[in-house]
């Protein structure tokens, strides 16, 4: 039986991906049928919209230790709803902000626009969060005593 | 405090006799001479009962939500403070202008009860009246009457005060302040906290809230707490456990914090109410300033002005791409 203590050292991250229905849930989609090579540590949510997701969904994940969120949308002025996206833009800026005042690193929640041609792009998202979130190392906020 | 409890007293009298309001909320004397509570009047008859004076810090706002089925107006005796958090309440329907009748009195601070004793170095009992004196506040001892200079004993949110006169009134008792003297920099307090790294705010953090015992003092105490049902009462979806644990004391301040974004007044009863002395203004003046430097907006100042998380511009920073 393999020591346990030795499975875990390599720290793989767990991240947790909203993404939009119309456009980076199809360019997951297209992602996959292109082959495109990425990471594995992105766990996809469905969403009908990035406005969907509100500050209390990523704030419920990082609590409970997830590594990382992040809200995939469509592009400003894509949004199949017509503002979902403006809204939950507004909403992420604050959202980021604090988060990082409360001492979770800004780099765990990542908001970004990928549409339903970008699976190249969706792959390289996914690719750089996993990236960074990694180097970040566990989200350990709740053991910071 | 230039207004003195029997100006109140006269002009609520007045208002009753004229039936202009039906019910009036204000202060009166508390269970010690440190503390003011709310008092709930039905007829001019026990106007006597009023007070206003340094030690008036509840946010009577909330209280206008529990009236809003009696009959005929409900007066209220609001500081700047208040003021701007019923103009929080008409922004969102909960109540209607004209069944309210809003008896505005200018504010130059209220008493940190705690501060006062430590600085003073006496017991709670030994303070008989505490009055307004310009720049200081004139302490009624048992011992005889001492000065202590206001930025001492000022609560929090009094230091960094901007609206000592409020932003809305029906009537104004005595003259409008137009600007504290202390008051200079809004967000020390939250500037000394951004400066830390990761690893410090997250242990300051995990330090204070840990100690919550998750009363839900703060969500009840505050008047833009709402909602006839909260989300952390609900049960399906159930957003918060009933454990005792760190991360669900993280949920609930920080998305607390965030359902008051835009509507925070900074009135500084969350911190009062806490009775675990947890630095619930620290929090909430963070989101209130980020409110301010990316969208220009300050809660509580006009009525027909829509929250900035309800809206958007196609401009907006986009700092995420």
């Amino acid at each position: 039986m393999p020591d346990i203590k030795e499975v875990q050292t390599e720290f793989k991250p767990k991240i947790l991906a909203f993404c939009c229905n119309w456009c980076a849930y199809a360019g997951a989609d297209l992602a996959g049928v292109s082959r495109f090579q990425m990471p594995t540590n992105v766990r996809v949510i469905r969403v009908m919209c990035s406005g969907r997701v509100p500050p209390e969904l990523v704030i419920r994940a990082l609590a409970n230790g997830l590594d990382g969120v992040m809200i995939l949308g469509c592009h400003p002025g894509d949004c199949h709803y017509s503002e979902g996206n403006y809204l939950t833009r507004r909403r992420a800026h604050v959202l980021k902000r604090l988060l990082s005042y409360i001492g979770i690193e800004p780099e765990r929640f990542q908001l970004r626009w990928v549409s339903a041609a970008e699976g190249a792009k969706f792959s390289a998202v996914v690719k750089e969060a996993t990236d960074k979130i990694t180097a970040l190392g566990p989200n350990r906020w709740v053991d910071k005593k | 405090m230039k207004t003195s409890s029997k100006e109140v007293q006269d002009s609520v009298k007045k208002l009753f006799e004229d039936g202009r309001i039906s019910h009036f909320i204000g202060y009166e004397a508390g269970s010690d001479s440190l503390r003011v509570t709310p008092c709930f009047l039905k007829s001019g008859q026990t106007v006597s009962r009023l007070v206003w004076n340094p030690l008036c810090a509840n946010n009577l706002a909330k209280y206008l939500l529990d009236l809003r089925k009696v009959e005929g107006k409900v007066g209220i005796l609001v500081k700047g403070c208040d003021s701007r958090s019923v103009v929080e309440l008409l922004k969102e329907n909960q109540i209607e202008r004209d069944r309210v009748f809003i008896v505005g009195v200018p504010c130059s601070g209220i008493v940190d009860g705690e501060k006062l004793l430590a600085v003073l170095g006496i017991s709670p009992g030994d303070v008989v009246a505490v009055e307004d004196g310009g720049d200081a506040f004139l302490v009624t001892t048992r011992e005889g009457k001492r000065r202590v200079r206001k930025e001492q004993v000022l609560r929090g949110e009094c230091l960094v005060c901007r609206y000592p006169t409020p932003v809305i009134y029906d009537v104004l008792l005595g003259e409008a302040i137009p600007s504290l003297p202390w008051v200079r920099d809004d967000y020390s307090l939250v500037r000394e906290l951004e400066e830390l790294s990761a690893e410090e705010k997250a242990r300051y953090w995990n330090r204070e809230l840990s100690q919550c015992i998750r009363c839900y003092a703060c969500r009840n105490v505050c008047p833009v707490c709402n909602c006839p049902e909260c989300i952390f009462d609900k049960k399906a979806p159930r957003w918060l456990s009933k454990a005792n644990d760190i991360s669900e004391n993280l949920v609930y301040h920080l998305i607390r914090a965030f359902h008051v974004a835009g509507k925070c007044v900074d009135c500084g009863e969350c911190e009062r109410a806490c009775p675990m002395g947890i630095p619930l203004r620290r929090l909430n003046k963070k989101v209130e300033k980020d409110l301010l430097e990316l969208f220009g907006y300050t809660a509580g100042i006009d009525v027909e002005q829509q929250p900035p998380l309800t809206k958007y511009q196609v401009g907006d920073l986009d700092e995420f791409l």
